[in-house]
């Protein structure tokens, strides 16, 4: 279903020396799940078994053929389109619907979700206020506790830079898969401003929430509240919440996704996105552009899934703050041109060591967080089909 | 004093894009900050006026509060629109590196910058801080009195807005007006919805 951009022949590995390549990922898989063969649930055994092969595969597959771009797609469609299923069912079984109540959103009962996070700075600084209505430290409502989810989001972002949006948002993953249903894509030209558009929301969101100390982001504007939670509808301000969320949604992770072969909402939308962009600066990995090599055949601009390049930039050898490092513009370039480096390291020198350094750290934590996902999505999809 | 964060933090969404769409420099931007805060002082003092005017009269000015919380709201739009979001200004267009737009109207050599206009409408924006401040002041014998405290009260509040001047040495690229403005825009909208709502649940209620 999922289509490949215009990939380079790969440059095969021996089976042996890719099998050494993914062994520490191996090994890596294990210890993380390690906890999960205790637990009594066959489901979740299933799930742990199938999570550790699968990215374990992928990554096998990542160090035989060369390629990162369309095992790391796999991976993230996978997580993009399991997460809603194991997250909806525990709200249905828990609450019996995916709307939250009002009241239940001011005990704290809301699980907190990463993108609000760009917006509780200014309101933690000036005025000691978290504007989100969840609980700071875990409880045994809520184990997804502000604290957790900031330290977690924090520790990955550090390693990963912008690859969050790649290898970690569970989010991403299901525009993505839209953007690979079709061959071609109808609509080709964009308008190259339209990047811009999520810092603008980014400082929009945070001084809103700033000035009226709640997240706007989350009560207004998340297109994934549709397949996750939100407000219970009770009044006309929480039915049109409702109607634009979806309408985003459908706007930006299906229809525009999938006749633009791009990721619209990372690209264009997501203020989360931007803010971590500004990570990318920190990040000891990039990818360039050897100039040495580069034939300005631009097909690195159109492989790149979140309009990351610019005629400019490629003449400056470089990709634009919002690069995700999915690797798409490295798999396309056929003149090996597009590269992964090292900071402080020459380019277009040993790119190879610079990718298994990235992929070393990126697919490590991608197994401990969007592993976990998967196994318990898996679990869950597993129990609701009565495999017991 | 106190409540300066809480001031600064309900004008943020309105001095912060306009700030950003401003050009660098330190002077400039000390100059237009200042205009700023004395079109805000000035809507203080009109409204340290108004307050002690009415005196015991507050239970019936609150029902009058969504008339000036909806339009003060709409005003704001208006006037985001034109100096912050740059409709129809020339020289506020969304910027193009390729200069394919239209331009529309005629150019200005000397763009206003809106500072007053846009600091006397926050002057006047009843802000939780303001409309605790408007109660006291209303409790005053003498005009006199109402007055140097709102002057008093704007002094300390404003203390906290001298960090902004730090946006004078943030370099104007293309790409930070053209965001500046796009979060301009947004909150246009913003205001004015919200300043309809208020206006329209004003008529439904009563």
């Amino acid at each position: 279903m999922v289509s490949s951009p215009k990939v380079r022949a790969p440059a095969y590995r021996s089976f042996g020396r890719s099998a050494l390549l993914t062994l520490p990922i191996a090994l890596w898989s294990l210890l993380m799940f390690t906890p999960t063969f205790r637990s009594s649930s066959r489901n979740l055994t299933i799930g742990a078994v199938a999570a550790i092969l699968f990215m374990t595969g992928l990554f096998f597959m990542m160090m035989r053929t060369g390629t990162t771009y369309r095992w790391r797609r796999i991976f993230f469609v996978a997580l993009g389109f399991l997460f809603p299923i194991g997250f909806i069912t525990t709200l249905i079984a828990e609450r019996g619907t995916m709307s939250i109540p009002i009241e239940r959103m001011v005990s704290g009962d809301t699980p907190f979700c990463f993108m609000v996070t760009p917006a509780l700075i200014l309101p933690a600084a000036f005025a000691r206020t978290v504007v989100f209505p969840g609980s700071i430290l875990p409880s045994a409502t809520n184990p997804h506790s502000i604290a957790i989810m900031i330290g977690l989001w924090f520790a990955l972002t550090l390693v990963m830079g912008k690859a969050w949006c790649s290898y970690a948002c569970f989010f991403g993953g299901i525009e993505e898969g839209f953007a690979g249903i079709a061959k071609r894509a109808k609509i080709r030209k964009l308008d190259p401003r339209l990047r811009l558009v999520p810092w603008a929301i980014l400082l929009f969101v945070v001084v809103v929430s700033a000035a009226i100390y709640e997240p706007v982001y989350c009560m207004w504007l998340c297109p994934f509240k549709t397949v996750t939670e939100f407000p219970a509808v009770r009044s006309v301000q929480s039915a049109l919440q409702f109607v634009v969320f979806v309408v985003l949604f459908a706007g930006l992770v299906v229809v525009l996704p999938f006749l633009t072969k791009k990721r619209t909402q990372c690209g264009f939308f997501c203020p989360f996105g931007a803010f971590q962009s500004i990570f990318n600066k920190i990040n000891l990995f990039e990818i360039r552009i050897n100039r040495d090599k580069c034939v300005d055949c631009t097909l690195c601009q159109t492989a790149c899934p979140t309009v990351a390049l610019s005629t400019e930039s490629i003449r400056e050898g470089k990709t634009l703050l919002n690069c995700m490092k999915c690797g798409a513009c490295v798999d396309a370039c056929k003149k090996d041109a597009a590269v992964w480096h090292l900071k402080g390291t020459e380019v277009g020198v040993k790119p190879e060591r610079a990718r298994l350094l990235f992929l070393y750290g990126t697919w490590g934590l991608a197994t401990m967080f969007g592993g976990s996902i998967l196994a318990n999505s898996l679990a869950t999809a597993l129990h609701l089909m009565h495999w017991n | 004093m106190a409540t300066g964060p809480v001031c600064l933090a309900s004008c943020g969404p309105v001095v912060l894009p306009w700030m950003l769409t401003q050009p660098q420099g330190f002077k400039r931007h000390g100059k237009r900050l200042a205009i700023f805060l004395a079109g805000r002082f000035a809507g203080y003092l009109l409204f340290a006026i108004v307050a002690w005017s009415i005196g015991l009269a507050i239970p019936s000015s609150l029902a009058a509060r969504p008339w000036v919380y909806g339009t003060v709201e709409l005003a704001l739009a208006a006037a985001m629109l034109v100096y912050a979001a740059g409709w129809p200004h020339p020289r506020c267009r969304l910027v193009d590196p390729e200069e394919t737009l239209v331009q529309i109207g005629p150019k200005v050599r000397r763009p206003r910058s809106g500072a007053l206009p846009l600091g006397f409408l926050t002057g006047i924006n009843l802000c939780p801080p303001f409309l605790i401040a408007a109660v006291r002041a209303a409790q005053f014998h003498n005009l006199g009195s109402s007055l140097l405290f709102f002057a008093s009260f704007f002094a300390a509040t404003s203390i906290w807005f001298t960090p902004l001047l730090t946006l004078s040495w943030v370099r104007r690229s293309q790409s930070l007006v053209t965001v500046a403005r796009m979060a301009s825009l947004l909150l246009v909208g913003w205001y004015a919805l919200s300043g309809i709502r208020v206006l329209l649940e004003r008529i439904s209620y009563g």
